[in-house]
């Protein structure tokens, strides 16, 4: 090495080279060029003898790193976002098919009735299917001519034993396990000797609740039935009662609920009543009080039913009650 | 009950809308199904469209020999041709007629109704046409056109026949019979609006004739009270249009003047009558007794019935002619020539009409009422007015009567505390209106409480059943309350909560939840019922896979994919005592064979935090190969036979697997002394089961040994026949240190020695 470089000219030349690659294989030509094993400065500073030449090559070495890598990043940065432009995919593709399974409507609204009276403080049961006529008939005082007590409305198995019409024999068996003050409601499955149309089924789901507590009135039975209509229709609902008969409840009535579809005006779902029927309901009779061994002056109770079936046939317009019953996939995976 | 509107007008005089009436009576008294027309539609001027005529001209039509063309007087400046095919009248006969533009009602044959045209018949112009009484609802008679007395041309129909009619749909509850009769819904309506209640026919007795009536009855338990009256020399025919029309409208068939008096009768008071025809009674008389065993009876609906000694029975000296309360013989019934009748209005017990009833699978309009409890004061109030009403239409003279009962029941008195009215309804009344909504339905107040009305009497016996009296005239004016707890109980038990936990965790590995019927149509159990609605719903099932199964194959069919079904739901054994032992299962069919099912209960299992302890098991639906038990159940590879392809399945009792969950969880610290890993291959024969050298690794290795999982399965040459590789990984981890190289080793070996010594297994270099 004859000449003394100018490093200054040299520095500037690295720099513009760098700022000048277009692309990060140009930019390491210009480094290696400037920079490398065989570079002028990696020479130069190999061959350095005192201390000042020494201290500005490694100052012109330095910042020439600096500008090296600052452009590097820029052009990785550029790079990147080149590349990842050309990778486009068609966003409106279906994603990956992962497996996602569905509650049965009846399972979605029998935890809807749950977390409903759960809110209240009522627990929740369900009791034998296969019942004895004693608590499916005569503990609940159902007169010997109640037509339910014919095997032409019940299934029979003998003469002492049929499928629960109804979840009221829950009301006997928590009344003969616990004393009051009772807050309890038993969810499952009854059987009715119907004929398979679209609106009955033979089996099908019923919720009953029961109150048993001191100074109860039809009025905290209107209330807890504004409750659950509500959690269960929506908060604009309206609950009114009709009298009723049933053999373990007096006065017994049937709580409507407003008719969702018209809200009240009249149409073909409530037959133009403006109100759609929701169950039975009443307070609980002195006698089946009586039989359980209850004071009837000292308790006083409530108790309501009202089909599972039902709630999801009004809940999710459901035409034909089969439906939930046939386990086709297309109809569940709807839910 | 089809209630005609005008029929309960004889009663009460009403002048609210029917849909406020409809609204009213079902939340007071009996739900309103919903309000008919009866007869002619009273809408748009059609009532206007239906006049009295007068035929001036009648001569067969020229081109059709069954036919007349007819000229009618309307009142109108010229009459009008009508052609007409009825025979039964002629020139100056006053007639019914239907203008075009009328519409006439729906009936059979009709099912849509009809709009009329002025039109050519054959040739001839027909501008109307001339009625007979079923066209329009006015009975059940077609053998000719409508022939009135002499009216004045042009008169408006409905001025001289019930033309036009609502009918309200009642549903009565079972515990109101009061409410199966016109008159009690009349006495509602007075209740409810506070209007005035006309008094009830048949109360005042018109002098009652001194003949006898041969009356026996030889079961006062099962016929508390016979009423009996003859009439001599009636003149059987038809009722009065008017009659025809409201038992019409009230859903009953119009049959001759003296039946349709008993239905009639029956509807308005709501107490049964039966008419005979004296003469073919042998004795002339009535005997009330039990059947014998295989005594054979007709009914009116021409089924022979053999008789148990349970059936109460009306009969002759020589045999049954009826089935008390519920239908009466066809040997003795009123027919065309009868000239003597003998009326019965009795009292017949209602579970025994019930029995009798369902034997014979036959029910009536009297044994509807029966079986509910009919007042028996009314059978004397029924028993004169039918007659009344038979001697006013159907001739003839009362001769007889005769009341056989054994005493009749007083009416109940029950003590009544307004204020506990107050209590039960949460609402306040007054005791003033109290009494005043009691008073209108028949109960009087007396001393420290009411007599209840007979026909009452059998549902209102206890203060409770007063308080429902007042609550429903005061169900829309009871506020929405909750009430006042002490105690709470709104938790989910454990069970419940892991049931949830269940669900959701086989939703969330893509299961579909269905529901299947608890019944099939056959299985292996004692719990079958002996009249099953259809032989698929006949046996309660003791497995819920076969249910699953169906449902699966009809998603194939219907072309679903990745089908994944579950249900949760009980399965019914047999107990010790005498009912089954109801167990909730858990039970699942997904695509993929056994690893996938086993894979899907570990999950279960896992989410449960509850170990499986798989065994070689089988069931009737399963791969003979491919099953094992859980400890809570069953899971494996169905059987080829069940599906096409490989199906994995599985069931589950809920209650053994949430006995086997560790819910709820106690901590385990497993960061302070991390886990120490390894990978262990052995050779064993090909007998072993995977499951047992992890069993007896667990043994060996004791507490430390933290985790164990086989991972690979391998069979090769250089192993030799009859042997295989399995491998496995491991954790060791101690609570109290962290474990060290030598830790590993010596729980290596013990692991290695121990399934050396059980298994004969060699390390695998």
């Amino acid at each position: 090495m004859t000449d003394t470089p100018d490093w200054n000219a040299y520095e500037a030349e690295a720099a513009a080279a760098a700022q000048a690659a277009a692309s990060s294989d140009d930019l390491e030509e210009a480094r290696v060029r400037f920079l490398g094993r065989k570079s002028d400065i990696a020479l130069g500073l190999r061959e350095v003898r005192d201390r000042e030449t020494g201290m500005l090559l490694n100052g012109v070495r330095t910042r020439l790193e600096e500008t090296f890598d600052t452009r590097a990043a820029r052009l990785a940065d550029d790079e990147l976002d080149r590349r990842l432009r050309d990778e486009i995919v068609d966003v409106t593709l279906p994603g990956d098919e992962l497996p996602l399974g569905h509650l049965h409507p009846i399972t979605q609204i029998r935890r809807m009735v749950e977390d409903a009276f759960l809110g209240l403080g009522y627990e929740v049961r369900d009791d034998r299917e296969v019942e004895t006529v004693e608590y499916n008939f005569d503990k609940l005082a159902f007169l010997p001519t109640h037509s339910a007590r014919s095997p032409r409305d019940t299934f029979f198995f003998d003469p002492n034993h049929v499928l629960r019409t109804e979840t009221s024999p829950s009301q006997i068996h928590i009344m003969e396990e616990k004393e009051p003050p009772l807050y309890m409601v038993s969810i499952g499955r009854v059987y009715r000797r119907d004929a398979i149309t679209a609106t009955r089924y033979p089996i099908f789901h019923q919720f009953e609740g029961l109150a048993v507590d001191r100074g109860l009135t039809l009025a905290d039975l209107k209330g807890t039935l504004l409750h659950v209509m509500r959690a269960l229709y929506g908060p604009e609902r309206k609950v009114r009662f009709r009298t009723h008969y049933f053999p373990f409840t007096e006065p017994s009535i049937e709580p409507d609920v407003s008719c969702g579809i018209c809200l009240g005006s009249g149409c073909r779902t409530c037959k133009y009543s403006g109100w759609i029927e929701m169950g039975g309901a009443g307070m609980v009779d002195p006698t089946v009080l009586a039989n359980v061994g209850l004071d009837p002056e000292e308790w006083s109770g409530f108790a309501f039913g009202c089909g599972l079936e039902r709630t999801a046939q009004l809940r999710h317009d459901i035409p034909d009650i089969r439906a939930l019953w046939e386990g086709d996939l297309r109809v569940l995976r709807q839910f | 009950m089809r209630v005609p509107v005008s029929w309960l007008r004889d009663y009460v005089a009403m002048d609210m809308s029917l849909t406020e009436l409809a609204t009213k009576l079902s939340i007071a008294s009996a739900e309103i199904e919903g309000i008919e027309t009866r007869g002619v539609a009273d809408e748009g001027g059609n009532l206007g469209l239906f006049r009295i005529g007068k035929v001036r001209e009648a001569i067969k039509h020229p081109n059709a020999d069954r036919l007349q063309l007819t000229k009618v007087d309307l009142g109108e400046a010229e009459p009008r041709s009508i052609v007409c095919g009825a025979w039964n009248f002629g020139v100056g006969a006053t007639v019914a007629v239907a203008l075009p533009g009328a519409t006439i009602p729906a009936r059979p044959g009709l099912p849509d109704g009809l709009t009329l045209e002025r039109r050519k018949v054959r040739g001839e112009i027909s501008d109307g046409m001339i009625l007979a009484e079923d066209e329009i609802g006015l009975g059940a008679d077609h053998e000719g056109i409508m022939v009135f007395p002499e009216i004045e041309p042009g008169t408006l129909l409905a001025d001289v026949v019930p033309l036009s009619d609502k009918v309200l749909l009642v549903e009565a509850t079972g515990n109101r019979p009061d409410l199966q009769s016109i008159y009690g819904i009349a006495r509602e309506i007075a209740a409810i609006y506070d209007l005035d209640l006309a008094e009830a026919p048949g109360l005042i007795p018109v002098g009652t004739p001194g003949g006898p009536v041969k009356i026996q009855v030889g079961d006062f338990e099962r016929c508390s009270r016979y009423v009996g009256t003859i009439v001599q020399g009636v003149t059987v025919g038809h009722s009065p249009l008017i009659m025809k029309a409201r038992l019409l409208g009230a859903g009953m068939r119009p049959i001759s003047n003296v039946v349709d008096i008993t239905n009639y009768v029956m509807l308005t008071l709501g107490s049964p009558l039966h008419a005979f025809d004296l003469a073919t009674l042998n004795g002339g008389g009535i005997n009330v007794r039990r059947a014998s065993d295989g005594e054979k009876l007709t009914t009116l609906d021409g089924v022979e019935r053999v008789l148990t000694a349970d059936d109460l029975v009306i009969a002759d000296d020589a045999r049954a002619v009826a089935l008390a309360g519920i239908m009466g013989g066809a040997e003795t019934e009123v027919s065309a020539d009868t000239h003597t009748i003998l009326l019965e209005a009795a009292n017949f017990e209602s579970h025994g009409v019930f029995r009798s009833s369902e034997r014979h699978r036959l029910r009536s309009e009297a044994s509807g009422r029966f079986e509910k409890g009919v007042d028996p004061q009314l059978a004397d109030q029924a028993a004169r007015w039918a007659t009344e009403l038979i001697v006013e239409f159907a001739g003839g003279t009362w001769t007889s009567w005769n009341d056989v009962h054994a005493g009749l029941p007083a009416r109940p008195f029950v003590e009544f505390r307004p204020e506990r009215a107050d209590a039960v309804i949460g609402v306040k009344t007054t005791p003033d209106e109290q009494f005043r909504i009691l008073g209108k339905l028949g109960f009087e107040q007396e001393g420290t409480g009411v007599i209840v009305p007979s026909w009452r009497a059998r549902d209102v016996t206890r203060e409770i059943d007063i308080v429902e009296e007042i609550a429903r005239f005061r169900l829309e004016e009871v506020p929405f309350t909750l009430p006042q707890r002490r105690e709470m109980f709104g938790v989910l038990t454990r069970e419940q909560k892991l049931r949830r936990r269940l669900e959701d965790a086989l939703v969330g590995l893509g299961f579909a939840e269905t529901y299947t019927p608890s019944l099939r149509p056959d299985d292996e159990t004692t719990w079958k019922l002996p009249e099953p609605i259809s032989v698929d719903l006949t046996a309660l099932r003791t497995t819920i896979l076969p249910s699953l199964v169906e449902a699966v194959a009809r998603n194939i069919d219907a072309g679903a994919k990745n089908i994944a079904l579950f249900e949760v739901a009980r399965v019914y054994l047999p107990g010790d005592g005498d009912l089954p032992t109801e167990r909730v299962r858990v039970a699942g069919i997904v695509e993929g064979g056994f690893s996938r099912a086993k894979g899907v209960v570990e999950t279960v299992y896992a989410a449960l935090k509850a170990e499986p302890a798989f065994a070689r098991g089988e069931h009737r639906l399963l791969h003979p190969g491919k099953a094992a038990t859980t400890g809570a159940g069953i899971v494996g590879e169905l059987h080829p036979r069940e599906l096409d392809g490989e199906w994995g399945a599985f069931e589950l009792d809920l209650d053994d697997l949430f006995a086997a969950s560790r819910e709820p969880i106690t901590y385990t610290d497993v960061i302070t002394y991390p886990a120490v890993r390894q990978d262990i291959a052995v050779v064993v024969g090909e007998g072993v089961a995977a499951g047992d050298i992890v069993a007896t690794a667990r043994t060996a290795a004791g507490a430390e040994l933290r985790e164990i999982r086989v991972f690979d399965v391998y069979r090769g040459e250089q192993l030799g026949a009859g042997k295989k590789s399995v491998a496995f990984s491991v954790a060791y981890q101690a609570d109290d240190r962290t474990l060290n190289d030598e830790d590993a080793t010596r729980l290596r070996d013990a692991i290695i020695n121990a399934l050396a010594t059980e298994f004969g297994a060699e390390l695998r270099a």
